[in-house]
């Protein structure tokens, strides 16, 4: 019968599958598992070498992760318990692994702790313990287009300094379908957050209180910071799209010169050369309201050693040579988290200059379990107003009462 | 007594499915009614889940969301399907990129109608302002009346193709003296669709639409990578909001109530579908 | 059995009434539209050199158009490798989910037992509970199976999601076929399974292609289980692939979109080639023969 064959040979495949599948294993002894992003593989392989080559009886096995899906990948794997021996995470990750007990605390593998940017570990420390190793951090800055600076009278060198001459200059810049100052009301939370929340911050409010038992998102210091942000859209200075921009889509505004000016990490600055190396871009730390400090959130990635890692002491020593002052200054894509590294040559670059200026006031996000849900809240109200739904005062009192009942 | 050869057939498989399914469907049961420490909790967990506002929207917005898709997915299959059934030169090119849409990786479908309907960069916008239809450009993706529409629109273009593949393997098997019965009546070919075709592929139908129904529920990719459920909640449905509850607030516990109800939700309208089905021609011995 | 092909003329008084010509056209055209435009923008972009993607106004064809992103993608990048992976996986739990369908259906189709309609119910189980749910319980499973970064993993873990599917999707072609044919094997002393192989099989092979294409593109894209489930480079497939193309805050969308066409194109010309099985088996010659 003819007709059968396929079936057979699929039999036949089966079975082949079967007797090749066995080779793989999980770690053995001294190995460990590193997973690594792979926008950083390069290097990591370096370093990996590197180790190996003075720790002869270790082993160490680079996972490439990639960004998109990584928070399940990692979580699936941490809560199911075959798990890799070193991860490296968003910082804001950290504290809900910590809470779930699925990482170990990591005291006695960081070097030197006071050579750290304080607000660096307070940000990956959770009862009093400190839970990653941070070796990555960045904020914000303002990057601009000084071109279109010039032909609205602006002067480069003399960047907005205050909220009102920020609004001033997206004003002057607004024009022949151009948009002065571009801001996101899509995308991911993170987007959002990052760029409307400093703010807040600078008026001296914020959206939860310290003690986190009450939200403040709708007191008159944070309606008015987020006022100021979704007014740059009401006011048409930020692009029609906004409600469907991230991060992402703002930079490729700004590459195709729709955006004269918007906020990003030093990240960016790269990126927007590869694609148009003609544009003559600067950059100025983002301006507060007049009197006031500026602020911006603390971003970056820390190591982790996972709870269920079958080869923690390696992974401790490997993790101990990955933050050495070289090592780390060596590894990081932004900046790294200790001063002694920051003074490596590579940070010198004076585009830089701004963003390293905005170090000192970069903030951890408060550590509440239900923080997720709290900036979900706080982000949709921001889309409310965006959407013309509500005023911001209005939506700023739904997303307190919905924060508030998160706070119990 | 020798058991009944049925049951023999679909042993195999009911064992592989029930030795990969049956811990997971435990686990998700016992997390449900416990707290993170593994404490029983009753339905604590599902009283937390209920509270909020959003949970009653996303419910809405799911139905909304299946079942526009449902609609257009099934018309528009059908329609393929009748139209690929033709004998025509060519034909076979055009049944291989009727089923573009689907083989294409769902992320990057999604990606790419998001870079299409954006506001700015999007073709559809510079094709549409440019023939003169629109006065200027519609933000698809960020008004709250376009949005969801929008979303459907998608996921009907990725999914039909599927349909009009499993409705064409049905009219495929269409005994041809049926035909000849009707052309003996002197049917035309419209009264061929409506009473040989159609109640031919009846049973592919339903059972096509049981399982629109059931991926409906439980498709995230499109809406996730475009608007997240956004802007502010208009496309959020509630496996996103399962999604959300487990990997963005590390809320396993309550994502598992909420996955339960959900659960008990689609497998009652399963039960509903096969006892209708039970009743049907076609179902033999 | 010698099926008469199903375009085999019919006699001319019976002439098969259709759709005219200038319908079909305009029916095949509106169709190719719908499918082609957005993946006629995906193979343009893939063509495009980094300036040329993100223009405003958009531009359909580039200035400058390249072959680089593919060179990149098929030179550069870990692709080949996925590919074979994908392959491997793909036919393996494709062809694995179709030979346990085929009986399934056929219990289902054919014979009369206690708890059928709960059993058909249980077989969907897998896919009433959202892959948030499940997805850690099922790593545990792997895990304790041993099956964590393998081909095997995978596959096994792909008929969760393909088997129901094309067991009811089977069982509905099954029902349509004629009770009388598998009758008249029955009275010539046919097994069970003879009757399922040369009877039951041959006259739904359309049925089966289609769940064979449906089970195929299925595995072919998944993503989120093959992301957690094989972490290591060689077991990784396709749709990793392409998230590899993205960094934290960069995606290569030139790199992205060729990869999508290395992913898509062959899947449509294979179906090209497998055309011909999707012709209907119950011809005017199977009934007689």
């Amino acid at each position: 019968m003819t007709r059968m064959k396929p079936l057979k040979l699929a039999a036949l495949f089966a079975l082949s599958l079967l007797s090749s599948a066995a080779s793989y294993g999980t770690a053995s002894a001294g190995e460990v598992v590193w997973w690594a992003p792979n926008w950083g593989e390069a290097r990591a392989k370096e370093l990996a070498k590197k180790f190996m080559d003075a720790n002869p009886g270790i082993t160490i096995k680079m996972e490439v992760t990639v960004s998109n899906g990584l928070p399940e990948r990692v979580l699936t794997a941490l809560r199911s318990g075959s798990a890799p021996d070193v991860i490296e995470v968003q910082h804001g990750w950290v504290n809900g692994y910590a809470q779930g007990d699925m990482i170990i605390p990591l005291d006695d593998v960081i070097q030197d702790k006071a050579d750290y940017v304080k607000a660096a570990t307070d940000y990956v420390s959770w009862n009093d313990k400190l839970w990653g190793i941070p070796y990555r951090i960045e904020t914000h800055g303002i990057i601009f287009n000084k071109d279109h600076f010039k032909e609205a009278g602006l002067d480069p060198d003399k960047p907005p300094k205050t909220w009102d001459e920020l609004t001033a200059a997206a004003k002057a810049m607004t024009k022949s379908g151009r948009y002065g100052f571009g801001i996101t009301g899509g995308g991911e939370v993170g987007n959002t957050i990052f760029r409307s929340l400093p703010f807040i911050w600078m008026n001296g409010g914020d959206i939860i209180s310290a003690d986190m038992k009450t939200a403040l998102v709708n007191k008159a210091e944070a309606v008015k910071a987020v006022e100021f942000y979704t007014g740059f859209y009401k006011q048409g200075l930020a692009p029609k799209s906004t409600l469907e921009n991230d991060g992402l889509s703002l930079r490729r505004l700004f590459i195709a010169g729709q955006v004269s000016a918007y906020q990003s990490g030093q990240f960016d600055l790269p990126a927007i050369l590869q694609e148009n190396s003609k544009l003559n871009i600067g950059a100025f730390t983002i301006p507060a309201p007049a009197g006031k400090q500026t602020a911006a959130i603390l971003g970056g990635w820390s190591y982790v050693i996972p709870k269920a890692a079958k080869n923690q002491a390696e992974a401790k020593k490997f993790v101990q040579f990955l933050n050495t002052t070289e090592n780390q200054g060596f590894y990081t894509d932004t900046f790294p988290a200790r001063n002694s590294s920051l003074k490596l040559a590579r940070f010198n670059d004076p585009m830089l200059k701004p963003f390293a200026e905005m170090l000192p006031y970069g903030r951890p996000v408060p550590i509440h379990k239900n923080w997720v849900k709290i900036v979900q809240a706080y982000f949709d109200g921001i889309q409310r107003i965006l959407l013309g739904d509500q005023t911001a005062q209005k939506s700023m009192d739904q997303a307190a009462e919905e924060i508030q009942a998160l706070l119990k | 007594m020798r058991p009944n050869p049925g049951l023999l057939f679909v042993l195999p498989a009911l064992i592989v499915l029930f030795m990969l399914i049956a811990y997971p469907v435990a686990y998700t049961g016992i997390l449900s009614v416990t707290n993170e420490q593994g404490q029983f909790t009753g339905l604590q967990n599902f009283a937390d889940v209920l509270r909020p506002r959003v949970t009653t929207q996303a419910l809405w917005n799911t139905l909304w969301w299946v079942g526009g898709s449902i609609v257009f997915q099934v018309l528009l299959g059908v329609a393929t399907a009748v139209l690929l059934n033709q004998t025509f030169p060519g034909r076979a090119i055009i049944r291989s990129v009727a089923l573009i849409p689907w083989i294409i990786p769902g992320i990057v479908a999604a990606t790419t109608w998001a870079w299409m309907f954006h506001t700015e960069f999007g073709i559809i916008n510079y094709m549409l302002t440019g023939v003169g239809v629109l006065p200027e450009p519609i933000g698809w993706l960020t008004g709250g009346q376009t949005v969801m529409p929008a979303m459907i629109a998608i996921n009907v273009w990725k999914l039909f193709p599927f349909v009009a593949i499993m409705v064409l393997a049905g009219l495929q098997a269409i005994p041809q003296e049926l035909y000849e019965a009707a052309r003996v009546d002197g049917a035309n070919y419209w009264e061929e669709v409506r009473h040989v075709m159609l109640p031919q592929i009846r049973p592919v139908i339903v059972a096509v639409t049981l399982l629109l129904v059931i991926w409906g529920l439980n498709a995230i990719t499109i809406i996730y990578a475009i608007t997240r459920g956004g802007p502010a909640n208009r496309t959020l449905i509630t496996p996103i909001q399962i999604f959300r509850l487990a990997f963005e607030n590390v809320e396993f516990n309550q994502a598992a109530a909420l996955s339960v109800m959900f659960f008990g939700v689609v497998m009652l309208i399963v039960l509903v579908y096969i006892k209708a089905l039970a009743n049907q021609p076609g179902d033999n011995q | 059995m010698t099926a008469a092909p199903a375009t085999a003329p019919s006699p001319r008084g019976l002439r098969r009434p259709g759709l005219g010509l200038p319908l079909i056209l305009v029916g095949c055209a509106a169709l190719m539209f719908v499918c082609l435009f957005p993946f006629l923008w995906m193979g343009l972009s893939s063509i495009k050199q980094l300036q040329e993607l993100y223009t405003i106004p958009p531009r359909w064809w580039p200035d400058h158009p390249t072959l680089a992103n593919y060179y990149k993608v098929l030179f550069q990048s870990r692709i080949p490798r996925y590919f074979l992976n994908s392959i491997i996986i793909s036919v393996g739990s494709t062809g694995l989910a179709l030979i346990l369908a085929i009986f399934a259906a056929n219990g289902f189709a054919r014979f009369r037992f206690k708890g059928r309609s709960f059993l058909q119910a249980c077989i969907l189980v897998g896919q009433l509970l959202p892959t948030a749910a499940i997805i850690v319980p099922l790593f545990i499973t792997l895990r304790v199976l041993g099956l964590v970064n393998t081909y095997w993993g995978l596959i096994l873990v792909y008929m969760i999601i393909t088997l129901p599917l094309s067991v009811w999707m089977l069982t509905s072609y099954f029902k349509a076929i004629p009770i009388e044919l598998e009758e008249a094997a029955i009275i010539d002393g046919a097994s069970r399974v003879g009757i399922l192989f040369r009877i039951t099989l041959p006259l739904s092979l359309p049925g089966i292609v289609a769940v064979l294409v449906y089970a195929f593109i299925t595995t072919w894209n998944e993503f989120v289980f093959a992301l957690c489930f094989a972490t290591d480079s060689s077991v990784k497939t396709l749709p990793i692939g392409l998230a590899e193309f993205s960094t934290e805050f960069n995606t290569d969308w030139g790199a992205v979109m060729a990869a999508s066409m290395v992913m898509t194109v062959p899947i449509a010309l294979v179906f090209l080639v497998f055309q011909k099985l999707f012709v209907g088996g119950l011809t005017a010659g199977a009934t007689k023969g």
